[in-house]
């Protein structure tokens, strides 16, 4: 069956289709930045369990932060989503209906990861050694997640593997017959303990130039795990890109060679990013990781475009003008980042300690 | 037709986007009211100087932060996931209309995060006035999220002027826009309220429990009266058709809006009666059975909503099968396999029927129908019936069953997916081939042509004929059957003998029933004729089995009871009526024929569900008589007020049977080849005429009696007419109003001055009066009727018999030892006695018969 009858009709969108790129690498990039620190401090207040002492204040700290991240990260992907859906709605609806039996699971995973998330937090002292068991179930919780989402965005942009449909239409299929699947779902998986060190490296820098004692060791630990997992994510990162399907990485094709040249860019730069690592200055380290992650963002959806290339541009998408909703949009959008920004002033000079706990 | 279908059986029908759904809709609304409740009981705190109450609402407020963060953020993501998996098309339009709704809307949830943790986790570490001004933000922020939502989900039940002018605003601001927020703000102030008194109903020291459970109690009573105001409004503000639809179109609506009427009082009394000190565990119950209505009032409200909706997604633009309004006409011809994309069979063959059913199933009932689960389940649904009836149902399920979209396939489609439902669904083996029949032998009178002094004639008012099941809850048919007769006697000028004789009836092969007599009688005389009326013949043999054509031995005896002539016919009598092809039940005799109690209680209910009748309970006192109200042949007047059964009957079921042939017909009268009667066996049937030959099409028949109707000021006729088209003619102008029974078709419509006829149909030209029916009518000398020589109706000479081809033929025989009409091919000496030049019966008599 050619695929190409098989991709539905898209509807009009309302403003040029650029607005909505760009609305979509913001917010993804927000996204991915959060999921890596939901998932990485998940990974690390797990991991701390299994440290000297039990790791029980730094399991307690950061798992404490949890159900924060959480919200964010969740509220931070609906964004991503939406935008998503207006340039891939097509894909992405069939796609996810494919897999729809494991796509509809996301929500009573999460629900679960969120729920034992305050669990761990409000009920830490009284779940005594049941906590490595909640910590555990959460962090394998969000990485089943991941497992689910990799899935659908790798079967979104692959047309040509959608036939599957026809054998098997309730809903229970997944891609892992893409030699791509594992190698990127483990690129994304692998750059959450990383981020989370070096979010947990920053935190306590942030501690330590208020004062606190505490902070060197944990500072340690946390570019530790930056460090680690990152150098073993170059050797994922370097898997992932060697089995991307023949004719993506080229110079030949405009898509192909900017892909190429931010592949490049995102290796080079993560180079300095270990380099300060290393030294321990998760500042500069941080700088340089989230234009890593930026370049990747941005590859990730030039992949896509590549992918999509036979069948599909976003350019090509109908357009019915409809300014006023995108000016209120704006206007909401700007007013409510104000608003959030004075509350954020307002309670850290109110609170006693200019910080409020969570 | 643009995306796959999760193909889902037993969580059919949305049911995952209740489960979701109906959680996340009362939380959401929590999550509005529920701010406002927080800032206001940390005032109520603060201005009375209590700390047991801001630690109250401290724990409150994490209470709050847990159920709207984990459960209300989840479940709402889980709504948009599984509407996009089931109705990804609409999702779309939502999406696409609506992004930078959705925009906003996700910049209040972010607004709504910081704020509530900032809220919950700050109490007592900030000033008062700053700690509740982020309550306010809070509230603030959830409410404008409502604003927005609101405005979406409205514009999918009354999307205004959006299909036409494809404006955002007027979408946005559709015409149940303000009504509907202001319903659900007060609702989730009531719900807040809910919420509030189970945390409150917990709380250990008597004298702050008390006043907490007031304060709440107060949520509930305060906004109960602009509540309902704002519930009227909605209402009003409903288009007419919406209204018509949840209130008076949708029998199974009534239970939910009683419901939904029930729980205000409820509420309120609850309300009323937790103001008191009750007792801690009272209290506790109490506010939990009120939290449990609470989402019972939320959960009948929005089915309501749904259920008005209904059979759109999206009201007036698209179906819930994800059709487009716009596209229905287009799919209607060009077929859902050939335009849908994601479907492997787009041709259906015989090998492939079931598979494509099942395709077809995917795409047009699966969004709304379970298989084998709990959502509107298709099997019990449709269990009763046959494939023919379940295609017949489909084809007219949009007029009297409003929640259900026009079909939008070919008619092909339409008996693919009848045939996967019925076969593949529900098991079921119907059979398509046609009964056995039994040959039955009759004895032919004899007739000595030479000595014989009289010509014996009977024939049956009906040549094809329905009668009642004896003992079944439902009369239909109570007059019986009429037989005629003529006795003349032979001489070179005949005589119509009409005196010094008497005719007697006698059912040949022993009592219709076990225990009776024979059925047996005398003929009354009637004119030049003699008849015999309301005789009870049954299709039932004393022997058993069904025998829809019995034999009846006629005699003729003088004075002095001496037997003068004798002669024989066949009786049609049937009871194949096909209810059952669509209400259930199987045949009630030997699987052939036979309205079945099931079959006959099947249609009491759905007379009740679609009139509002009380039929179920009335077959209690007796068999319930249609003529009763809808005057029928040859019974009592009914009401005048109602319909004739012919039209009440035809005008409803033509709705089903719209662009069918004589096939139509023989769904529910005995004229099927296949049946056990196949009562068409005349001579025009042998010659390739139908059934709407003379009657016209189902449309047209029930055109011309409903006409009738409305012209009698009927309102119920123009429903029933509004979706009929007429078939042979060019509008229901010019189809000519008819009574049943006394307006037919006239013979000599076609046979103009009783020539070969000129054409082979006939529609709207109908006899004037009973008297000029054809079995009434005579000859050219007033003396012979036309059935004398011809026959039956639907049964005119040569006619065949399915159960033997001399049964319709017996008078023939015995007369002339041919199956013609009488006195066919010259023979007018078998009166007569000698060679006749003149056409006195009719003209065009004297010649060879034509169609032999």
């Amino acid at each position: 069956m050619d695929p190409a009858l098989l991709i539905p009709v898209p509807d009009a969108i309302p403003v040029p289709w650029g607005w909505f790129q760009a609305l979509l690498l913001l917010t993804f990039f927000c996204h991915i930045l959060l999921m890596n620190m939901m998932l990485g401090t998940a990974w690390i207040a797990l991991a701390s369990h299994f440290s000297k002492g039990g790791g029980t204040v730094v399991s307690e700290d950061l798992g404490g932060k949890l159900p924060f991240i959480i919200a964010f990260t969740v509220n931070l992907g609906v964004a991503p989503l939406l935008f998503a859906q207006l340039l891939y709605g097509q894909f992405v609806y069939t796609s996810s209906i494919l897999m729809a039996a494991f796509w509809l699971a996301v929500i009573p995973l999460l629900t679960c990861a969120y729920a034992l998330a305050y669990l761990y937090k409000y009920r830490f002292e009284r779940l005594g050694r049941a906590r490595l068991v909640v910590i555990g179930l959460v962090t394998l919780l969000l990485l089943a997640i991941g497992f689910i989402y990799t899935n659908n965005f790798t079967l979104m942009q692959q047309p040509q593997n959608w036939a599957r449909y026809f054998d098997r239409p309730d809903g229970f299929l997944l891609n892992l017959n893409d030699p791509t699947l594992w190698p990127r779902y483990l690129h994304f998986m692998l750059s959450a303990p990383a981020i989370g060190g070096l979010a947990l490296a920053l935190y306590h820098r942030w501690r330590a130039s208020r004062g606190a004692k505490d902070a060197e060791a944990q500072i340690r630990r946390g570019c530790r795990w930056f460090t680690h997992a990152t150098l073993l994510n170059v050797l994922v990162g370097l898997w992932f890109v060697a089995v991307l399907p023949k004719g993506v990485l080229t110079l030949s094709t405009t898509t192909g060679l900017w892909l190429t040249v931010i592949l490049v860019g995102g290796i080079v730069l993560t180079i300095p990013a270990l380099v300060y690592g290393f030294a321990c200055r998760p500042l500069p380290a941080t700088v340089c990781t989230l234009t890593v992650l930026a370049l990747m963002v941005g590859a990730r959806s030039l992949l896509r475009t590549a992918m999509l290339a036979p069948w599909f541009s976003p350019a090509d998408l109908p357009v019915q003008p409809a300014w006023s909703p995108l000016v209120i949009f704006l206007v909401f959008f700007v007013a409510g980042l104000a608003l959030i920004a004075w509350m954020l002033r307002f309670t850290a000079r109110a609170t006693s300690s200019g910080e409020a706990q969570s | 037709m643009n995306y796959p279908v999760w193909q889902l059986d037993v969580f059919g029908g949305g049911f995952f986007v209740i489960l979701i759904a109906v959680f996340h809709v009362y939380i959401a609304h929590f999550a509005v009211g529920g701010g406002l409740l927080l800032v206001l009981a940390e005032r109520k705190g603060l201005r009375e100087n209590n700390p047991a109450i801001l630690d109250h609402v401290r724990r409150l407020a994490r209470f709050f932060l847990l159920v709207t963060m984990v459960l209300g953020s989840t479940t709402g993501v889980g709504i948009w996931f599984i509407i996009a998996l089931l109705n990804p098309a609409a999702t779309s339009i939502l999406i696409h209309t609506f992004v930078f709704a959705w925009g906003a809307e996700w910049v209040f949830f972010l607004l709504e995060i910081v704020s509530l943790f900032l809220y919950a986790y700050t109490f007592g570490r900030m000033a008062a006035g700053r700690h509740q001004l982020l309550g306010w933000i809070y509230f603030g922020a959830a409410w404008m999220s409502l604003f927005i939502i609101n405005g979406i989900i409205d514009f999918m039940l009354t999307p205004g002027t959006w299909p036409q002018d494809g404006n955002f605003w007027s979408a946005f601001f559709n015409p149940t826009f303000w009504p509907s927020l202001f319903f659900r703000t007060f609702f989730a102030l009531i719900i807040a309220g809910l919420f509030g008194l189970v945390t409150a109903a917990w709380i250990r020291e008597e004298q702050l429990r008390t006043k907490m459970m007031r304060f709440c109690s107060l949520w509930l009573l305060a906004p109960l009266a602009f509540f309902i105001a704002s519930a009227w409004w909605y209402k009003a503000a409903l288009p007419v058709e919406v209204q018509e639809m949840i209130f008076q179109r949708m029998p199974e609506m009534r239970s939910i809006v009683s419901g939904f009427l029930f729980c205000a009082p409820v509420i309120l009394f609850g309300g009323l009666l937790l103001v008191l000190r009750l007792p801690p565990a009272l209290a506790k119950t109490l506010a939990v059975s009120l939290l449990i209505v609470g989402q019972l009032y939320m959960g009948l409200f929005e089915f309501i909503r749904e259920g008005g909706r209904r059979p759109y997604i999206i009201r007036d633009v698209m179906y819930s099968t994800s059709i487009r309004v716009e596209d229905e006409q287009r799919l209607q011809q060009q077929g859902i396999l050939r335009s849908a994309r994601w479907v492997r069979h787009r041709e259906i063959t015989e090998a492939n029927q079931m598979a494509a059913g099942r395709e077809l199933y995917n795409l047009l009932c699966l969004s709304c129908h379970a298989i084998g689960g709990p959502m509107r389940d298709i099997r019990p649904l449709t269990a009763g019936f046959t494939a023919e009836g379940l295609d017949a149902m489909i084809s007219g399920m949009d007029i009297f069953y409003p929640a259900m979209p026009p079909f939008a396939g070919t008619p092909a489609e339409r008996a693919t997916l009848a045939q996967y439902i019925a076969r593949d669904l529900n098991g079921r083996t119907d059979a398509s081939e046609p009964l056995a029949l039994t040959e039955k032998m009759v004895e032919v009178p004899v007739f000595d042509p030479k000595t014989d002094p009289f010509v014996l004639l009977a024939w049956s008012e009906r040549g094809m004929q329905l009668v009642d099941d004896p003992g079944a809850p439902l009369s239909l048919f109570p007059e019986g059957t009429t037989l005629r007769a003529q006795l003349i006697r032979r001489d070179e000028t005949p005589a119509v003998v009409t005196t010094g004789v008497s005719l007697y009836y006698r059912v040949e092969g022993g009592p219709a029933a076990a225990g009776q007599q024979p059925l047996a009688g005398i003929f009354a005389p009637a004119g030049d004729s003699f008849v015999a009326t309301g005789i009870a013949v049954s299709p039932y043999p004393q022997q058993g089995g069904f025998d829809p054509y019995p034999v009846m031995a006629i005699e003729a005896r003088d004075t002095n009871n001496q037997v003068i002539a004798t002669t024989k016919l066949v009786v049609p009598v049937s009871t194949e009526l096909g209810c059952r092809t669509c209400h259930g039940g199987d045949w009630r005799m030997d699987g052939r024929a036979g309205l079945a109690d099931e079959t006959a209680n099947n249609i009491l209910a759905v007379h009740d569900r679609l009139s509002k009748t009380d039929l179920q309970q009335r077959v209690n006192d007796g068999p319930v008589r249609c003529h009763d109200c809808h005057t029928g042949p040859g019974s009592a007047p009914g009401d005048p007020a109602r319909l004739t059964l012919s039209a009440a009957i035809h005008g409803f079921h033509a709705n089903y049977l719209r662009g069918r042939g004589a096939e139509g017909c023989a769904l529910c009268h005995p004229s099927s080849p296949n049946g056990a009667t196949r009562g068409a066996r005349d001579i025009h049937t042998s010659v390739g005429l139908d059934c709407t030959s003379c009657h016209g099409t189902v449309e047209d028949h029930s055109l011309s009696l409903l006409k009738k109707e409305q012209q009698a000021g009927k309102a119920r006729a123009s429903v029933l007419m509004a979706h009929l088209r007429p078939q042979t003619v060019e509008s229901v102008e010019q189809v000519v109003a008819r009574s049943p029974w006394v307006n037919q078709p006239d013979c000599l419509n076609c046979h103009e001055d009783f020539q070969p006829p000129e054409t082979d149909a006939t529609f709207n030209q109908w006899t004037t009066d009973s008297a000029s029916l054809f079995h009434n009518r005579t000859d050219d000398s007033g003396r012979l009727f036309c059935a004398a020589c011809h026959g039956s109706p639907h049964a005119l000479y040569p006619a065949v018999n399915p159960y033997g081809s001399h049964l319709d033929a017996l008078q023939p025989l015995q007369y002339q030892t041919n199956r013609l009409p009488i006195g066919a091919n010259r023979n007018c000496a078998l009166c007569h006695t000698i060679e006749m030049e003149d056409e006195m019966h009719h003209p065009n008599m004297l010649r060879d018969f034509r169609n032999e």
